[in-house]
């Protein structure tokens, strides 16, 4: 079974508020606001260029930050929570 | 637009790239535990609890729009227009929005205006009086 490629809508349909470690985001299509803790906010970003799967997540990630706990599960599980709130979806 | 507030000074050595609204902060990230959390969501007020839901209140039609018809497609139209029919004398309640759309028109309502006041309640979009209390009645519980 091939991995989930995850995908969210461009940076331009949230307004995004950064609120010391944790960013207050409206997503404009839903009109709904969520609160992220990191890596949330970062993964949203990475689909900011285009969809992916979690490997390709990691691969994008680990070209900006030092990830500490890069285990690919954890991405996964962050992103189904993305999913779950409506801020991302399976492509 | 709203995400571009104070970019902070790029930590040394990381790169900004493909980060369009997060630059690097300290240029380290914890992925965390599988198990831990990072998303929350907030529901309005209005959804937390069933009665305030009940209870707010959509004017039909908004009061910028007072005194105008409301068409059977739910379109606002002028006074008198043919198949368009009066305003309620009052608002409202969500609870009397719910029954309306599943059929039930609140006491002293005619009920053949029922349906032209519910396509009115669909067409509410964001920033139109009553919107919110419409979208909290479609709003999951939880």
């Amino acid at each position: 079974m091939a991995p989930p490629v995850y995908a969210a809508d461009p940076p331009g349909a949230r307004a995004t508020i950064r609120l010391d470690d944790l960013v207050a985001v409206l997503h404009r299509p839903s009109g709904t606001t969520h609160l992220l803790a990191p890596p949330a906010p970062e993964l949203l970003d990475a689909l900011a260029s285009g969809p992916a799967s979690a490997e390709m997540l990691l691969g994008r990630l680990s070209q900006q930050y030092e990830l500490i706990g890069s285990e690919m599960d954890a991405i996964v599980a962050r992103m189904e929570e993305l999913v779950a709130a409506g801020l991302a979806w399976r492509a | 637009m709203a995400q571009d507030y104070d970019k902070p000074a790029k930590a040394d050595g990381t790169e900004g790239e493909g980060s369009p609204s997060f630059p690097a902060r300290r240029g380290v990230l914890m992925l965390g535990a599988i198990a831990a959390s990072s998303v929350v969501t907030i529901r309005p007020a209005l959804a937390s609890t069933a009665a305030s839901v009940l209870n707010c209140r959509i004017p039909i039609p908004d009061p910028g729009h007072s005194g105008q018809y409301i068409g059977h497609d739910g379109k606002l139209v002028d006074p008198g227009t043919k198949g368009a029919v009066a305003p309620p004398s009052r608002p409202v309640t969500g609870e009397e929005a719910r029954n309306m759309i599943n059929g039930i028109s609140p006491p002293g309502f005619d009920p053949s205006s029922r349906s032209a006041y519910v396509n009115y309640i669909r067409r509410l979009q964001q920033g139109t009086s009553g919107f919110t209390c419409y979208a909290s009645l479609q709003m999951p519980r939880g």
